[in-house]
């Protein structure tokens, strides 16, 4: 504290008057961010608003047609449920599984945590792809699920699981899981142990510990975690595309197709912004809720 | 103890000559050639019969920029402003290769530019590419399971009820042979629309890729495709159980073309590689290897191995001719049908 006054307290109040470097050094990231990502986003909510045609390819127009194709079409509508519903259950999965996992890494003393960290991150050191390529391993026809069933006598012929959205969760639970456990085991290990111990003093159980102050408290961490597994579920690209099959359709998948497939860049470009705008609305909403929730159980819990 | 120092001048003379060495390197030898190709077996096969013996002897340096084809033509589309693009030569599959073609992207090739290219067989020319090999659609069957099949309608038995297979890639393929059964043609593949659904509810299984199709055969899953011979040939010499058909509406030849974009950035070495591919020495490998047929006629094929690949006369003069305009026109439309109504 004393030094924190000593250093506000420079004399002659330089600091107001003279020439700080602080913002320019903000300058790299700027460009990096603008030049990279706002400028090709731009051109691409430009194309948006473009003219599709088969021979010329990409007509410059300023139509609305490409937005209203998409809301006036039952498919695509349903794309972008499939999509939302597929980011939703999978966030709430992966919480389900992430959590108990998070709380022992975060309370564990034991010589092995680190251990347990790193087989977390490992996952995330090999690539969507591959995974994808391992479960197909898992899940195909000849595969190991299919033979276990096969030889117990659980099933007599192979059961299709590979092409199926039942392996597009899994797939995708997979990849987003390291993260939340992450996001929640840094919150958790912030909270002391003592709030626990003096819930369980004051008579509560484990399950009323866990609903009345455990969770209150690494809300912040859930809120974090499922924005970040959200963001990264509604925007899945390889996990559904390998195991969903060509039947199952998402977002990302589909406005991929349009620019490669058909080249029909202007409708491909509309479904990225259409994309880009639902899941911002999305996490705004799901944040927005739980935040107040948070903040409600603050106030409950101040002293009156 | 004395560090070494560097002049000024010795540092001056040391950056220059670095910057300039690419450059001398480069003026000695014969430059270098951007290829953009799809890999694996295709791109070996390029350097093992054309890189390696044909353009490494004229001091060309051979680059390849390795993807499949959507991803190329998504390149060759956005390069299309700019002066220097990525590619001197560009593959592309015959109706991919139109498409691009239609937006001007490509200098047209000439005999003083590519001598070889008098030699190319006369169906396949066309004035803005040149073919590289070809094979044609045949049926593909599981001999020990069903009868050999003659026509494209027999994949429509209901005895196949579940065991006819289709690569999504190839859903244009399917369109086309579901037209010619079904009283269209290769300028109109509205009726194979009705065809297809009338498959859809035999239950056809769509698999993402060739390479899922080609496990699905293997298994037993189905037995029965549709699908280039030259894929067919790796297919059987890999061991999997399935023999060839050519349907009695035709073979629709596929040509796998390559093309100088206008703004290559050496494009004097790209029309060095088009003479090079063309070179019945070049052309052969991709035979025995992939089960592609020359697209020259000055380079013969040994018997066996032309017995598997390659169309007899008349199965060549029965060959469905494409009707390029057609489907570059309506491959959206197709595509947007085949992926809500027939996959949907």
């Amino acid at each position: 504290m004393a030094t924190a006054t000593a250093i506000g307290a420079r004399p002659g109040g330089q600091r107001a008057e003279g020439f700080s470097l602080g913002p320019f050094l903000l300058v790299p990231a700027s460009l990096l961010v603008v030049a990279f990502l706002a400028a090709p986003l731009l051109v691409l909510f430009r194309y948006s608003f473009n003219r599709y045609s088969p021979r010329e390819f990409m007509v410059d127009a300023f139509t609305l047609e490409n937005y209203a194709r998409f809301f006036t079409d039952a498919y695509f509508i349903g794309v972008l449920a499939t999509t939302v519903q597929v980011a939703a259950v999978c966030t709430l999965v992966s919480l389900l599984f992430a959590y108990p996992l998070a709380y022992l890494m975060a309370r564990t003393e034991s010589r092995w945590k680190s251990a347990l960290v790193i087989a977390v991150v490992f996952p995330l050191m090999v690539g969507n792809v591959v995974r994808a390529a391992g479960w197909m391993a898992v899940l195909g026809n000849e595969g190991i699920v299919n033979h276990l069933m096969l030889s117990i006598g659980l099933i007599s012929r192979p059961v299709r699981l590979m092409y199926t959205p039942f392996a597009v969760y899994v797939g995708i639970i997979a990849v987003v899981l390291p993260y939340m456990i992450l996001t929640l085991q840094s919150v958790i290990e912030g909270i002391g142990r003592e709030v626990e111990e003096a819930a369980a003093n004051l008579g509560a159980g484990p399950m009323t510990t866990f609903r009345r102050v455990l969770l209150p408290l690494s809300l912040p961490g859930v809120i974090a975690g499922g924005t970040l597994v959200f963001i990264l579920c509604m925007n899945a690209y390889a996990t559904p595309v390998l195991l969903g099959g060509p039947q199952f359709k998402m977002m990302a998948p589909a406005l991929y197709d349009q620019f490669t497939r058909t080249t029909n860049w202007p409708f491909g470009a509309a479904l990225a912004f259409i994309l880009m705008t639902s899941t911002l609305l999305l996490t705004i909403v799901g944040t927005t809720v739980l935040s107040r929730r948070m903040h409600h159980r603050k106030l409950e819990a101040a002293p009156r | 103890m004395t560090r070494p120092t560097i002049g000024r001048r010795a540092l001056l003379g040391a950056s220059a000559g670095l910057l300039a060495a690419p450059a001398i390197v480069r003026a000695q030898s014969g430059g270098r050639v951007v290829v953009g190709t799809w890999g694996g077996d295709y791109q070996d096969l390029l350097t093992a019969n054309i890189a390696d013996p044909l353009m490494k002897p004229q001091g060309i340096e051979v680059l390849y920029d390795v993807s499949v084809a959507p991803p190329r033509k998504t390149k060759l589309l956005a390069e299309r402003m700019t002066r220097r693009g990525t590619y001197d030569v560009a593959c592309l599959s015959d109706i991919d290769m139109f498409e691009m073609a239609q937006q001007n992207l490509f200098d047209p090739p000439t005999p003083d530019l590519v001598p070889n290219m008098n030699n190319v067989i006369e169906a396949l020319r066309k004035p803005y590419a040149l073919p590289h090999i070809y094979s044609g659609k045949v049926i593909l069957y599981n001999p020990d399971r069903m009868d050999k099949p003659t026509s494209y309608n027999d994949l429509w038995d209901p005895k196949l009820r579940g065991r006819v297979g289709l690569a999504d890639g190839l859903y244009m393929q399917f369109i086309e042979s579901a037209a010619l059964i079904n009283g269209g043609s290769p300028s109109n593949f509205e009726p194979a629309k009705p065809k297809l659904l009338e498959l859809k509810r035999l239950e056809a299984k769509v698999y993402p890729s060739n390479e899922a199709l080609a496990a699905a055969l293997n298994s037993g899953e189905v037995w029965a495709t549709i699908m280039w011979l030259a894929r067919g040939f790796m297919w059987k010499k890999a061991g999997i159980p399935i023999t060839h058909a050519v349907p009695k509406e035709g073979a629709t030849p596929i040509v796998f073309d390559k093309a100088v974009p206008r703004n290559a950035p050496n494009k004097a070495n790209g029309w060095k590689w088009m003479q090079a591919m063309l070179e019945p020495s070049a052309q052969g490998g991709f035979a025995e290897r992939m089960g592609y047929v020359p697209t020259v006629t000055n380079a013969p094929l040994p018997e066996a191995l032309a017995k598997e690949i390659s169309f007899t006369p008349e199965e060549q003069a029965n060959f469905v001719k494409i009707d390029y305009q057609y489907v570059a026109d309506n491959n959206a439309r197709l595509l947007d049908w085949w992926t809500r109504e027939f996959k949907g």
